[in-house]
């Protein structure tokens, strides 16, 4: 690798699990892969999250690992805080120019040790990891199992105090770091944007994200998670242990008023799973999920289901029509039972939960000229026979990039996504011209060329 | 400190400077949130002094919404100024202390 240039045989596009795991199959192959992350750290969405469904596992117990093969890899270089700013295709595929953006702390150098975070007098909310429930330093890495370990500084919000520069052991601290361009060739890509949820505060009705106790379901998460903001459930309004939770369905899919017209497929088992977590956590809580209707597809998905409703967690079969709150700062609901001949009620909670579905985390037309279908997501034209099979020849997607999926199906497509990006560059590899076995001079051309 | 060692400490003071001119505005405002929670911290600190408190109990006592408080002691918490004492009587909120750093 020059300084400006890198040849790869295939450029990953985002490092959450999906890209992760497609460029582990790939460089495990013997292929080279450059991975690109325009966060500081990779992990994605996943190694934010708490457990995953069916099998309570941990995630940063599945996801860590994978962080530290991905860094570790012999064929991988990695390239984190970087995005791909434009894409061309040339004889042997593709040029990508990646903006690499300074963090102002030499990444070689960097040890992780987080003497200048300490030392740091300004706190910020943390709002890329916790969602601005706690906070981090100007100067900080971005979380406690960020790969890499590598600390930047949020220029804005610095008054070039200097305390870092001196309490850096290994002098890391650079303010005159600038953005730097790099070149990257590869013979294929694979496109593992991910996904966005649905805002939470886009519906008046239910508070419009007024409300200081109505919060997401990928904020539970952190709630849920032993590195969360608080290390245990508080409501955020006033760190008030909650008794009552409350989940509500389809808080931003199947919802044409926010022109979410699909059904997101995770959000009624991670509600579930949500729900059994926090019976874990808070014993005593009564525990309510309102659902239009409950979507479990997947293997020993249905039983986790049967296994909630044995633990107590309470199914309310309801659309929520509004959310307020109450002078205590609780969450009003009013619900039509439907299995109570639709009665309108309005039931007091302590925290309720929007379980919010998937947008498309970014569209990629314009860069890599891969159209979208109607809802944002990558279009597969043969999504039942090649589901990670773009419309442009060496482009794969793979995970939510595509379309909502759970974090099984994002693992599966990304083995499916890298199986079909090494078999492209086989195929490309045997459709070059055949060297005649009585032709030396041309043999040694050959040579040269693959050499 | 060596000459050479006062040297490079003269020059990064200097740059430091420099930074601090050329983007003067935006260090400003940075400066104001740090007073600001400066004088936040010290706040709670105070309110912290006569023993373990609830995020209410300090938000009536310093006058911050609950939300802050809970959020400044939760940052604090984070970098070791605040330590977490189990649950009140009623066993609904979270008790905050000072730690022994900040106590000495």
């Amino acid at each position: 690798m020059s300084d400006n240039r890198l040849d790869v045989d295939t450029l990953v596009v985002g490092g959450g699990i999906a890209g992760m795991q497609a460029s582990l199959d790939l460089a495990d192959q013997g292929y080279q892969v450059a991975l690109v992350e325009r966060d500081p750290s990779i992990g994605g969405k996943m190694i934010g999250l708490s457990k995953v469904f069916p099998t309570l596992d941990c995630c940063s117990c599945i996801t860590t690992p994978k962080m530290a093969a991905v860094a570790h890899h012999d064929n991988i270089p990695l390239l984190t805080y970087s995005e791909v700013e434009s894409v061309a295709s040339n004889k042997n595929g593709f040029v990508a120019q990646v903006l690499r953006k300074p963090r102002y702390v030499q990444e070689e150098d960097c040890t992780g040790c987080r003497s200048c975070e300490l030392v740091c007098p300004i706190d910020l909310p943390d709002d890329e990891n916790e969602f601005g429930r706690t906070s981090h330093r100007v100067i900080y890495v971005p979380f406690t199992t960020a790969v890499p370990q590598t600390a930047l500084i949020d220029l804005d919000h610095c008054i070039y105090c200097g305390k870092c520069i001196k309490a850096c052991p290994p002098d890391a601290i650079d303010f005159t770091q600038q953005p730097e361009h790099l070149e990257i060739e590869a013979k294929t890509i694979v496109l593992a944007t991910g996904y966005e949820v649905t805002p939470y505060d886009a519906k008046k009705e239910y508070g419009a994200g007024k409300l200081g106790n109505v919060i997401d379901a990928l904020m539970m998460e952190r709630l849920l998670a032993p590195t969360g903001p608080y290390g245990r459930v508080l409501r955020p309004s006033d760190g008030k242990q909650p008794d009552s939770i409350a989940y509500v369905q389809c808080a931003g899919s199947r919802d044409l008023t926010l022109g979410v017209s699909y059904c997101s497929r995770v959000c009624c088992m991670y509600a579930i799973k949500q729900a059994m977590l926090l019976s874990g956590a808070l014993p005593m809580a009564d525990i309510t999920i309102y659902y239009m209707d409950i979507r479990t597809f997947g293997k020993g998905y249905e039983q986790f289901y049967q296994n909630a409703k044995t633990m107590g967690i309470e199914f309310v079969k309801g659309k929520v029509a509004r959310i307020t709150e109450d002078e205590n700062q609780n969450p009003v609901v009013r619900v039509e039972l439907i299995d109570e001949n639709s009665r309108v009620a309005e039931r007091t909670h302590d925290l309720v939960v929007l379980s919010v579905g998937m947008l498309p985390g970014w569209n990629p037309q314009a860069t890599f000229g891969v159209p979208v279908a109607e809802a944002g997501f990558i279009q597969i034209p043969d999504c039942n026979v090649s589901p990670t099979v773009t419309t442009q020849p060496g482009i794969y997607a793979t995970g939510t990039a595509a379309g909502p999926m759970d974090i099984v199906d994002t693992i599966m497509t990304a083995g499916a996504a890298a199986a079909e990006a090494a078999a492209y560059m086989q195929n490309h590899k045997e459709q070059e011209p055949a060297v005649p076995e009585a032709a030396p001079a041309m043999r040694d051309k050959r040579s040269t060329v693959h050499a | 400190m060596t000459a050479k060692e006062r040297d490079e400490a003269k020059k990064q003071t200097e740059m430091l400077a420099a930074l601090r001119k050329q983007h003067s505005d935006q260090v400003k405002q940075a400066q104001a949130l740090l007073k600001e929670q400066q004088n936040v911290r010290k706040t709670l600190r105070g309110a912290m002094k006569a023993g373990p408190r609830t995020v209410p109990q300090l938000a009536e006592a310093t006058g911050l919404p609950s939300a802050e408080v809970l959020w400044q002691v939760t940052a604090m918490k984070k970098y070791g100024l605040v330590i977490e004492e189990g649950l009140n009587e009623d066993y609904e909120y979270y008790l905050y202390a000072l730690s022994e750093e900040v106590k000495r």
